[in-house]
């Protein structure tokens, strides 16, 4: 019970979070929503297992990310399934047309990027160091700013193109 | 960009959408659906092989000439051999652990099972072949006792070969340029990794 009341408060405290994962590695609301679920059940199973060697946010990315990409290995396949009824958060509000045009630009211009890409921008703006950033995608700390100036420089000239 | 991203951050930061018992249905529910997934195509599939491949060793004996043998030694290590091979692909995907495995280890366990998986698909392609010419002299001996060797031709059942053998080299050259295709973005992703 104690359990429970705490993972559903860890929850709780990071579906921002979730969500800002689910968005960047799906293209339809569908499977952003299934994919929370993923996220939410694979936090749960694991939760017993976190000891609390680390950030808890730092548990939590991991987790996210890595069942993001199982997500997109499964999903071409997927046999249908019914996900749970539920809203997602509201990024923009419905009167802000700009900022909604320009989030979903930046979305757009996030998921051209490949697999590796992706995880390392979204920590980037997450405001995750670059320390951080290596405790959690297994790189090394130089590697992951020698490889954030190159998707910054892709992302320039994407923008440029636009 | 990062201005942006934190704005929309601090905008959801102030939404709540979840509730407690809404968390807890998310995880019911998977946890149900990871119980239906067992049955999934590959799963059935390799369940018809080892029964069609019991029952041609159950009858082994009918096959009495070796060429016979020959194409029932074939087919049974097939129905055997690949789901085997395929099951244990995909083993080695959901065995990634994603509680500890950093994104870099995921992305590298998911690359090379699925380039294992591909390959076997391919080999599979030509292989099919084989045994599309085996499998039909195993049948028609067991379920008619007929040796199709032996039997003169018909128009119509060189025809029905003909038009079989035809489907499937389509169906494979289609096949492959798909698996290429997979292979090639997961190789790449590898390669990347090595930078």
């Amino acid at each position: 019970m104690q359990d429970k009341t705490a993972f559903v408060l860890i929850v709780k405290k990071n579906e921002g979070l979730i969500y800002k994962i689910t968005r960047v590695y799906t293209d339809t609301q569908e499977d952003q929503k299934d994919l929370y679920q993923e996220i939410v059940y694979q936090l749960w199973k694991s939760f017993d297992s976190f000891k609390g060697n680390s950030k808890i946010s730092t548990w939590i990315y991991r987790i996210a990310l890595n069942t993001a990409i199982g997500y997109l290995n499964k999903s071409k396949k997927k046999v249908s399934q019914v996900s749970l009824d539920f809203e997602l958060l509201n990024p923009a509000d419905e009167s802000d047309t700009v900022t909604e045009e320009r989030l979903a630009i930046l979305y757009n211009m996030i998921k051209q990027l490949n697999i590796i890409e992706k995880g390392l921008i979204l920590l980037l703006l997450e405001g995750k160091s670059y320390d951080e950033i290596a405790v959690i995608t297994g790189f090394s700390s130089s590697n992951v700013g020698t490889r954030l100036s190159r998707i910054k420089k892709k992302l320039k000239e994407n923008i440029k193109n636009i | 960009m990062k201005t942006l991203w934190q704005e929309m951050s601090e905008r959801i930061e102030k939404q709540k959408q979840l509730t407690d018992t809404l968390i807890m249905d998310m995880t019911q529910q998977k946890y149900t659906q990871k119980f239906n997934k067992i049955t999934t195509y590959e799963s059935i599939g390799a369940v018809i092989c080892f029964i069609a491949a019991i029952l041609i060793l159950s009858n082994f004996e009918k096959l009495d000439t070796w060429y016979m043998t020959a194409c029932g030694i074939f087919t049974v290590g097939y129905l055997l051999t690949l789901p085997i091979l395929v099951l244990r692909s995909l083993k080695t995907i959901r065995g990634i652990n994603i509680s500890t495995a950093s994104y870099k280890e995921s992305i590298i366990g998911f690359a090379k099972a699925k380039n294992q998986l591909l390959l076997i698909q391919k080999l599979g392609i030509y292989v099919n072949f084989i045994l599309f010419l085996a499998i039909i002299p195993v049948s028609s001996k067991l379920m008619g006792d007929k040796d199709i060797f032996m039997l003169g031709g018909s128009v119509w059942k060189y025809g029905f070969i003909a038009i079989i053998a035809i489907v499937m080299i389509f169906v494979s050259r289609w096949g492959y340029r798909c698996y290429k295709n997979i292979t090639n973005s997961a190789e790449n992703i590898l390669k990347e990794l090595e930078d």
